[in-house]
This record gives structure tokens, C-alpha cells and sequence, in this order.
């Protein structure tokens, strides 16, 4: 794996083609899915996807074409499951590895 | 390789043409598809058409709120910077 | 290739199409416009004439949380409208829509 410090932000996200990202909205809404591509605008092709609000509560999606211009971050390899509280330690190291 | 990491070999290019937003955009034009606002309003129809904004064409436009048809629109034109996602349906 | 472009129309090429036509504007804030289309713009600037506006207005008098707020409809009549594109939510011809 590259060294991280030398890796740009699209660069990284560009390593999570094929693989599950979990992606969280500007208003709070989250994506858990496989990215299949993106663009310019980090707009992305999610595949097999959950879309998990707080109010609506969660939906299934086979395939999506996700807006980037509301998406505010991104987890590499998150299930949308990790407990910030928990131990920071153990979370960062789950995200690497995905 | 930093400024071109993401366009690969040409062979690849093509490979990847369906996965990528534009590959996937004319892959389902014309199929039934699912477009969700920011809003929270959800619309089905037949995709006519996208552009770069995301702006959209949906033939039979169905406003759908609760799982319902609360509203036929026909076609309509969505205007892109309201849109959340293009879900295609049939994939 | 030419062709290829005439099928994928783009679709403002629908708004083009409403242009002299009666067209349903949805504008973000609950408002609709209903009303003739005189001339857009790629921002979705509109020029309407003989326009309804309808506002969608939630009431809350009972101040009753559990219960639904109802929703009161207010419109107003204008003879020429500019709408800037920002708050353009759906633009559909009114021929098409039913209800």
C-alpha cells in the first residue's frame, strides 16, 4: 500500500474502485455501497447500496448515480456501523485496510 | 501516474465505461429509474435524457411519496442541482 | 455519431418543446407556478405569462405536534412573472400532468 502522506484525496478514493465505501451526505444522509466509478465532480456509481437516513430510516438500491456535490465525506471499506466513541485506534485501521 | 491515475490503459478505459458516471448515465437511458431529491421527493419514470448538470428528462414522471402515486406529472424536466441520486431500477 | 446525438436529446430540449405552451413550474418553498412559457435560459430562468401561483401552507393552529398540520393553499394571479432558475425544482407541460 502506498504511503498514505504522499497519497492525494483522489488518489485515494480512486483505490476504493471495486470495493465498499461508505459515503456521508452534507444533510446527514449515508451511502454504504460498491463504488464502481466517479468523476471530475466525485460523483459516483454505487452498486448493491444501503441509503440510511435518521428520519426515513433505510432503503435498498441495485444502482445508483450519487450527486457529489452534497457529499461531505467518505469511509473507504465503512459499513456505516463504526462507533466514533469507540477506539479511534482500532476504526482508523479497519479503514485502511479496506 | 498522479495526473492520469484514474484514466488507466486505454483497453481499460472501455472496460470501465459502464462503471464510471457517464458509462452508467447512457447504459440506463431510457430504462425506468428513480430519481430522489434533496427534498426527499422521489420521482419515477423513464429516463429521456441527463446532461452535465444532471438535469433530467423522465417520460411518465410519477411523483411517489410514502410508497404512492400522489402525482402524474408526464414528462418532466428535473432541474440537476435538486437531484440527491439516479437509482436504475431494473439493475 | 450525429445520429446518436438527435436520439439523446438533452432535457432542456423539453423545456424547449413547452415554449407557447402551458407548462407546471415546481419551485422550491412549496410553490407552484402554473402558467404559459414565454422564454427560458440554461439557468431555468423563466419568463410565464398569465401565471397562477399556488403556496402549499402547513397550519399549525391547534398547535397539536401529533396530528398531521393540515395544508391551506393560498394563490395569487399575475400577468407576466420572471422566475430565477435557482429555485426551480420540476418543470413539466401541463397537458401531460393529471390531478
Amino acid at each position: 500500500m502506498a504511503r498514505l502522506e504522499n497519497l492525494l484525496p483522489l488518489e485515494l478514493i480512486d483505490k476504493c474502485v471495486g470495493s465498499q465505501i461508505w459515503v456521508i451526505m452534507d444533510t446527514g444522509k449515508e451511502f454504504i455501497g460498491k463504488l464502481l466509478g466517479f468523476d471530475d465532480y466525485v460523483n459516483m456509481v454505487l452498486e448493491d447500496v444501503t441509503e440510511v437516513d435518521p428520519i426515513e430510516g433505510n432503503g435498498k438500491l441495485p444502482k445508483i448515480l450519487l450527486n457529489g456535490n452534497k457529499i461531505c465525506m467518505m469511509v473507504p471499506g465503512g459499513d456505516g456501523k463504526t462507533v466514533i466513541e469507540g477506539d479511534e485506534d482500532e476504526n482508523e485501521d479497519a479503514a485502511m485496510s479496506g | 501516474m498522479a495526473d492520469e491515475i484514474r484514466n488507466g490503459t486505454p483497453g481499460e478505459e472501455a472496460q470501465n465505461d459502464s462503471r464510471d458516471p457517464s458509462g452508467f448515465l447512457s447504459e440506463i437511458i431510457g430504462a425506468p429509474v428513480t430519481v430522489k431529491l434533496n427534498s426527499g421527493i422521489i420521482y419515477k419514470g423513464d429516463l429521456q435524457s441527463v446532461d452535465g448538470y444532471m438535469n433530467i428528462a423522465l417520460e411518465r414522471c410519477k411523483e411517489i411519496a410514502e410508497g404512492k402515486v400522489v402525482r402524474n406529472w408526464g414528462d418532466a424536466f428535473v432541474r440537476g442541482n435538486n437531484v440527491t441520486y439516479i437509482c436504475a431500477d431494473s439493475a | 455519431m450525429e445520429e446518436k446525438e438527435e436520439t439523446h436529446a438533452e432535457p432542456l430540449d423539453l423545456v424547449r418543446l413547452c415554449i407557447d405552451e402551458t407548462v407546471i413550474v415546481k419551485l422550491r418553498g412549496d410553490r407552484e407556478l402554473k402558467g404559459r412559457l414565454h422564454a427560458y435560459d440554461s439557468h431555468c430562468n423563466l419568463v410565464l405569462g398569465d401565471v397562477e401561483e399556488t403556496i402549499y401552507v402547513a397550519e399549525d393552529e391547534d398547535e397539536d405536534e401529533d396530528k398531521p398540520p393540515t395544508v391551506k393553499t393560498v394563490k395569487k394571479q399575475s400577468e407576466m412573472l420572471f422566475v430565477r432558475g435557482d429555485s426551480v425544482v420540476l418543470i413539466a407541460p401541463f397537458a401531460g400532468t393529471t390531478q
